[in-house]
This record gives structure tokens, C-alpha cells and sequence, in this order.
């Protein structure tokens, strides 16, 4: 993977964690019913995490002589969100960076720190979404 | 396939029709479509992409094997070919027929190909089939067509 690619993919992997990271705000507001008491707390809990992983991103790009760019093409209705919907969409977007770490992952072969680096979030990504997916078991 | 059954599907969506005709494009291009290459070839995130192809996945629009690689299913690919055939013939029209340029007719076939009714892209596709018979009414027509716009600026 050059150089080039790999501050490509860290740019995408960066949008995946700034978006992912508002929908999270969204869902915790518009959750509605007796699941917001549980999954807000949640919710918000992983905004934070995945800010911090876009900070940590946006550093690993920096590192690498990049500059961390955002395209975000991204609307929320203005509708409340089931409990049952929010799991399910957290799934769907943790698996979204998951497999953006993982692409990243395998092709960051020779580059040791970038590999680490991206082992790393793989794995913290896998514990995201097991525990999402956990949430959606009856 | 006849005219008819091409141009015939259920209204769809913009955003409906752009994610059935990539994942339709990917799957004539490569052999294979999977979130990430949707994503990318739309130009937004993987989660975006994966929140709407799960919409669409339970719609029975789209589908997905045990590997996460993407298909479309008998109603998502005739909507799909559907607007891909829109597509080609409202281009054609534009670019030929028009004289619009080819970036111009791209964005505004873009826009329109998802709406664009059975009996338009019919009528549409016969106007080009006379443009392009070469016989002596259509080559006055292109030849008058092209002095009128000519002398209109």
C-alpha cells in the first residue's frame, strides 16, 4: 500500500468515525420509550469513544504528512428512534469501521506502526460490535 | 427483452435507484459488489451505505450472502436495468439529438432518469430510432433542427 493509499483509506476511516460519531448524538436525543433510560447512557458513551478515535485517526494521518479532510454526506430525520432501531444501526456502522480498519489492516503490510495501529482498532472495533450485537439477542 | 418490460417498474427513490445501479454497475464491472465498493462509489461513508442497503436488503430489493458480498434481487434488477435503460436513452437524446454536452446530459439525466415515466422513455427511444434511420425526413429534420438552433443562438 503507498503512502497515498493509505492516507486515502485513513481519510475514510476518519469521516466513518466523525459520522458515526453524530449519528450516535442523534440516536441518544431521539431515543424514545423506556429504552432511553438504558441506552442513552450507551449511545452517548460510544459518541465519545468514536471521537476519540477520529482525534487518534486525524493524529495517525497528520503523522504520516497528511492533513485529515471530511466529505460527510450524511441526513437525519427528524423523527424519535426505537431502542430496538438504534441497536440495529449501530451494528450497521460499527461494522462500517470495523471493515475500514480491516481493509487498512490488510493492507498495511511492510508498515509496522500503521499495522499495529490498525490491529489495534480492529480489535477495539470487534468489542463494539459484539457488544452491539449482544444488545439486539432476545 | 421487449421495450415494455424494460421501462416498467415500480417508482423508486433518487437515493433508491443510485444504490441499485451502482451495486448493478459493480456487479457488471467486477463480478462482485460488497459495502465498501458501494460506498466508495457513491462517496460516502460505509456506515451510511450499510444503514441504507440494510433498508433496501429488507425491502427485498437487495441481497447479501453469508460473505457480505451484495446482489440484487429479481425486483431490484429490473428496476435497476429499468433505469440504467432511461439513462442511456435520455443521454443519448441530450448529447445527439440536443446537442447538450456529454458532462451536462450526465448531471441531468442523473436527476431525472428515476422519475422518467414508461410512455416518455418510449417516445423518447422512437425519436432517436427516426434520428438514426438516416432516412431522408430524418436527416432534414437533424439538418433544419441544427440551422434553427443555429439562428436562435
Amino acid at each position: 500500500m503507498s503512502n497515498q493509499d493509505s492516507l486515502r483509506t485513513l481519510n475514510e476511516i476518519f469521516a466513518e468515525e466523525v459520522e458515526a460519531c453524530i449519528r450516535y448524538l442523534h440516536m441518544a436525543v431521539t431515543i424514545k420509550g423506556i429504552d432511553r433510560l438504558v441506552l442513552q447512557p450507551e449511545l452517548l458513551e460510544a459518541m465519545n469513544e468514536t471521537l476519540d478515535h477520529a482525534r487518534i485517526v486525524a493524529e495517525k494521518l497528520l503523522e504520516m504528512g497528511g492533513v485529515p479532510s471530511l466529505d460527510l454526506r450524511i441526513q437525519l430525520p427528524g423523527e424519535m428512534t426505537t431502542g430496538r432501531d438504534a441497536v440495529r444501526n449501530s451494528v450497521e456502522f460499527e461494522r462500517g469501521a470495523l471493515g475500514a480498519y480491516q481493509e487498512l489492516m490488510e493492507n498495511a503490510e511492510g508498515d509496522v506502526r500503521l499495522e499495529e495501529f490498525a490491529r489495534a482498532q480492529v480489535a477495539l472495533e470487534s468489542e463494539h460490535l459484539a457488544h452491539f450485537k449482544l444488545l439486539l439477542e432476545d | 427483452m421487449a421495450t415494455r418490460e424494460v421501462f416498467e417498474h415500480e417508482p423508486v427513490s433518487h437515493p433508491v435507484a443510485h444504490y441499485l445501479v451502482t451495486v448493478s454497475e459493480l456487479l457488471e464491472e467486477y463480478g462482485y459488489a460488497r459495502v465498501s465498493d458501494v460506498a466508495r462509489r457513491i462517496g460516502i461513508t460505509r456506515g451510511s451505505a450499510s444503514i441504507t442497503l440494510k433498508s433496501l436488503r429488507q425491502k427485498g430489493l437487495v441481497t447479501e450472502d453469508g460473505r457480505r458480498f451484495l446482489g440484487l434481487s429479481e425486483t431490484g434488477g429490473r428496476i435497476a436495468e429499468s433505469v440504467l435503460a432511461k439513462r442511456r436513452i435520455m443521454k443519448d437524446l441530450m448529447v445527439r439529438v440536443l446537442g447538450v454536452s456529454e458532462d451536462q446530459a450526465k448531471k441531468d439525466t442523473c436527476e431525472i432518469e428515476h422519475l422518467l415515466s414508461s410512455e416518455t422513455a418510449k417516445r423518447a427511444k422512437l425519436l432517436l430510432d427516426f434520428v438514426d434511420s438516416d432516412s431522408k425526413a430524418s436527416l432534414e429534420f437533424k439538418r433544419n433542427f441544427d440551422r434553427f438552433a443555429k439562428k436562435r443562438g
